[in-house]
């Protein structure tokens, strides 16, 4: 490497790290910061809890007065029923329209990719009464329904892309050898968009996860908060206690930040394989 | 009967070149299974199967309750009579809309406010994903996972959290701020930023930039990923040095790209800023109404918040208001920007 | 135009050697062709005289000049790649033109490299055009324009022709063959098809497993292969390489002996061309049963089984009515040649 190129090389890098710092250091702080007592927190935000300073007291608050663990709860099945629904149903849909020659194909295709377009968000007036209609207010069910209708244009036409350009060939032997269609979809088609799940499931996931239109609209109850709802609320209650307010972002924050470091390598893979061009 | 083989070369990278898709998905249907002679369509049941679902649950949770918003804004309560028949009103609703003060100020102080929120979005948030993008999508870059995984957090995390945090640390209460500003010698400059009228909208907005980088991040990357790699030998070969590669060579193609992103901020910038706004201003989006958007009027609107009542009508207006909007964007888009970047294949 | 030198040129990844001590003096104006298995190094020592690789060791020079330190684009080479690499977002003008623009040449001088290199590749009717809607074979002749814009001391070519089909393929060997005649640069060129190596090369250099096993001209390697390697890679059909025993100076193969030659102990494989070899009275020379028989029109390639379970293949007239279970005798052609290999596969100089 020529002297030039390492002198720019340590400028981008140093481009890098500060907005590496200017990413994390929001995060870190509160995570430090819901380990110190009140004062702690106040007269110097930047220190490490110390001996004085460390205090779990913002824990204890978050544990004992709300229902974090139900909310958590609550995201992890939406979350988890809504993106499960989209991945299923969206691969459905796109290996029917990418593999079948009928009539209306090409309309359907479109109508079902209309929705990429479009936010859902509008039609929330019509929304909430047949939510309340179906009886469904209140119910964790209604927003598994809302998010899975919300992610399915995507999720479709992201596979059916993918399904594209996968040959026929293998499916095509796999009726030769007398599999009816929903074995071949099951056991050849799926295993085969496995590259673009991860494109789908973070285009589907974040979205739902980080929501707060629709909990707060659709299922506002105690029963039925989101974590992100949940969050919101405890937020506006202790909006004074800060130990306990930093103490629950924390505890919002935790779960998904592990899952994603954990996970991180195939989420972004994911992403760039076979991800969108443009 | 000949079956034409779907060539290698089409690719999920190509998706969003062309129109929407659509035509990638007209061109598939020509090549697929053709019935057997004496085998409808109709008979071959598991191609329903396979679509119902999606098509049901898509149709009436998303589709349905779209038109039906944009029907009830043509229709009112007579005496404003909850479980009363509602009554086709035409286009009045659209005159209150924007023939009444009350209703015509904030959607104008809400259309303008979003505005900002869009075109600052744009110039900076954009540019900034593409600098880092570009930077990361170098070959000999060390590190450049984890600067990924780094980038990515602030998107992943719930938009009440971010609200939240930066409040704390732009509070004049807690210190942080004022004291680093201090420590730079521009203590003079800080403000309660959120609670002032004149800078709540340009804060909110750069907490949201600073929060959605990483998805133009990871579009822009996955993009420049893309640009074949013997086309940046042979433009090293032609002379061309690291930052001239990305000028001349890789930014020309992902043009597509950026037409995307564009779109899809917008689309965003529309509809997705309630969350941080209401969680950090509240449902007035205050300070008087400054940071008041699109997103927070329309659930006003409906919804009602503390003394403002709800009118479904009203608030189903609203949301047909907000549907032209993203139409005339998106229109614009497809017609205008699509249309003439043609793709490199 | 200029002179390639390469010393003592090694490449290691991490530890691991890929071209151990590669050594090569091309002349001016000569055309010499990289040719070996996958794998074998040829594109990596491409790169290295590129610039797009480093070097562990070694040096490569041109016109006298140490290049290796230097950056691609000041090494006065120019590259024609497998995919040609054009650039999708400039019709053919701005691609032939576009490194002389950066560079800030004046566009006179453009203009005129430009139309000159078009004229010779006969890409005047599509200057305007992009990549996408030209074939194979035209975006193939602008890669090659421009490399001819740039004009370069060293034209680099890397397995230009294997994106093209066979016919198109044999068209443009002819024509990258008139370019070299017309321009009269020194070129190196890399392929894994042994004929493109013949019919191109000045001089073959023949590489396996990073290391050159021999470097001469194509009629060179085809009369007096080193080893039996590149006497098993040049020639198509494959030079037969049967196994032999010496006994008392007579070779023996397949328990026969078939030479009055005194013939060397050390011989361990006999090589013999198959198109070097014709049919002969029954009973003598080789003789053993057809296993198959590939009738091409003109000519007649024939699989023989010898006792000993040996294959000999042989290219004979079109007109041999042979079938699988004939019996068959070959001996050796007037201008045939034995090639004689000791047990590690080198060459044994013949007497």
């Amino acid at each position: 490497m020529t002297s030039g190129q390492r002198l720019s090389s340590t400028a981008l890098h140093a481009i890098l790290i500060a907005w590496s710092v200017l990413a994390l250091f929001p995060l870190v702080l509160i995570v430090i910061n819901s380990w110190k007592s009140r004062g702690g927190i106040f007269r110097e935000p930047l220190a490490l809890p110390g001996a004085e300073t460390f205090s779990a007291k913002g824990y204890a608050a978050v544990l004992t007065n709300s229902d974090f663990p139900l909310f958590f709860g609550n995201s992890l099945i939406v979350t988890g029923v809504s993106l499960l629904l989209i991945l299923l149903f969206g691969a459905m849909a796109a290996h029917a329209l990418s593999e079948y020659r009928f009539r209306g194909n090409t309309l359907l295709g479109l109508y079902l990719i209309l929705g990429i377009m479009v936010p859902i968000r509008i039609g929330t007036v019509a929304l909430l009464e047949l939510i309340v209609d179906l009886n469904l207010a209140n119910t964790l069910t209604a927003l598994i329904l809302v998010y899975t209708a919300q992610g399915l244009p995507i999720a479709v036409f992201i596979f059916s892309e993918f399904l594209r350009s996968v040959s026929r060939e293998i499916k095509d032997s796999a009726r030769i050898d007398g599999l009816s269609e929903y074995r071949i979809f099951f056991e050849v088609v799926v295993p085969l968009v496995r590259p673009v799940i991860a494109t789908v499931a973070v285009f589907s996931m974040i979205p739902i996860w980080n929501d707060l239109w629709f909990p707060l609209i659709l299922s506002p109850g105690e029963d039925t908060r989101t974590v992100t709802l949940g969050v919101q609320q405890f937020i506006g209650q202790y909006n004074v206690d800060w130990g306990a307010v930093l103490a629950a972002l924390s505890v919002a924050i935790l779960p998904v930040l592990v899952m994603y470091v954990v996970f991180s390598r195939q989420l972004i893979r994911g992403i760039t394989a076979g991800a969108v061009k443009g | 009967m000949r079956r034409r083989t779907w060539t290698a070369g089409t690719s999920p990278s190509d998706a969003f070149q062309g129109e929407a898709g659509a035509v990638a998905l007209v061109s598939a249907s020509r090549d697929a299974v053709r019935p057997a002679p004496g085998e409808r369509a109709a008979s071959r049941h598991y191609i329903w199967v396979f679509l119902a679902p999606a098509t049901l649950i898509y149709t009436v949770f998303a589709i349905y309750p779209i038109v039906e918003s944009l029907r009830l804004s043509l229709f009112d309560r007579p005496d404003g009579v909850v479980g009363g028949t509602d009554a086709f009103v035409g286009l009045a609703n659209y005159a209150r809309l924007f023939g009444e003060p009350y209703w015509v100020d904030q959607f104008t102080n809400a259309f303008a406010n979003n505005l900002v929120l869009f075109v600052m979005h744009l110039l900076i948030q954009n540019p900034i994903a593409l600098a880092l993008a570009a930077i990361l999508s170098t070959p000999t870059l060390r590190g450049a996972a984890t600067y990924r995984t780094i980038f990515f957090l602030p998107t992943l995390l719930s938009v009440v959290v971010v609200g939240f945090i930066w409040q704390l640390i732009l509070s004049p209460l807690w210190g942080i701020t004022p004291d680093a500003l201090a420590a730079i010698g521009l203590g003079d400059w800080f403000a309660p930023w959120l609670g002032l009228e004149s800078s709540a909208l340009t804060t909110i907005t750069l907490i949201s930039i600073w929060q959605y980088v990483g998805i133009p991040l990871m579009l822009f990357y996955a993009g420049l990923l893309n640009v074949p790699e013997e086309v940046i030998e042979a433009a090293r070969i032609d002379g061309l040095t690291g930052f001239w590669i990305f000028w001349k060579v890789k930014l020309p193609l992902i043009l597509p790209t950026l037409g995307l992103v564009t779109i899809l901020t917008y689309i965003g910038n529309f509809t997705a800023s309630f969350d941080l706004i209401y969680s950090v201003q509240g449902g007035l989006a205050g300070p008087d109404g400054s940071t008041d958007v699109m997103g927070t009027f329309l659930f006003r609107s409906f919804f009602g918040f503390q003394s403002q009542q709800g009118d479904i009508h009203m608030g189903a207006t609203v949301a047909s208001m907000l549907f032209v909007i993203i139409l005339v964007g998106v229109g614009a888009y497809l017609f205008g920007v699509q249309r003439r970047l043609r793709r490199y294949d | 135009m200029a002179t390639l030198e390469l010393n003592g040129v090694v490449k290691r990844f991490d530890d691991t050697p890929i071209i151990h001590g590669a050594d090569l003096s091309v002349g001016d104006g000569e055309l010499v062709v990289f040719v070996g298995p996958s794998g074998c190094g040829k594109s990596t020592l491409l790169r290295m005289i590129a610039g797009l690789e480093t070097l562990s060791d070694g040096q490569v020079v041109i016109n006298g000049e140490r290049i290796d330190h230097r950056p691609p684009s000041e090494r006065g080479i120019a590259m024609v790649f497998q995919s040609y690499a054009l650039y999708p977002h400039k019709d053919v003008r701005g691609n032939l033109g576009f490194a002389l623009k950066h560079a800030g040449v004046d566009k006179i001088e453009i203009a005129r490299r430009v139309d000159e290199a078009a004229a010779i590749l006969g890409l005047e009717s599509m200057m305007e055009r992009r990549p996408r809607e030209l074939s194979g074979g035209q975006r193939q002749r602008v890669a090659i324009g421009r490399a001819i814009v740039r004009e370069p001391d060293v034209f680099l070519f890397d397995e230009p022709l294997s994106n093209l089909d066979a016919a198109l393929r044999v068209h443009m060997r002819v024509e990258i063959l008139k370019l070299h005649q017309r321009l009269g640069a020194t070129m190196v060129y890399v392929t894994h098809d042994q004929v493109e190596a013949m019919t191109l090369a000045d001089r073959i250099v023949v590489l396996r497993a990073g290391r050159i096993e021999q470097i001469g001209s194509p009629l060179q390697l085809y009369r007096e292969p080193d080893n039996t390697f590149v006497a098993g890679f040049i020639g198509s059909p494959a030079m037969n390489l049967l196994d032999v025993t010496v006994d008392q100076g007579r070779l023996q193969l397949a328990g026969q002996p078939i030479d009055e030659i005194d013939t060397p102990p050390e011989a361990s494989t006999l090589g013999l061309r198959p198109e070097h070899l014709r049919v002969c009275d029954a009973g003598t020379g080789l003789t053993g049963q057809v296993v198959v028989a590939e009738h091409l029109g003109g000519e007649a390639i024939v699989h023989l089984a010898l006792p000993d379970g040996q294959v000999v293949v042989a290219k004979l007239d079109g007109d041999a009515e042979l079938r699988p279970g004939d019996a068959l005798s070959l001996t050796l052609r007037d201008n045939g040649a034995r090639h004689l290999f000791d047990v590690k596969g080198l060459r044994l100089r013949t007497p």
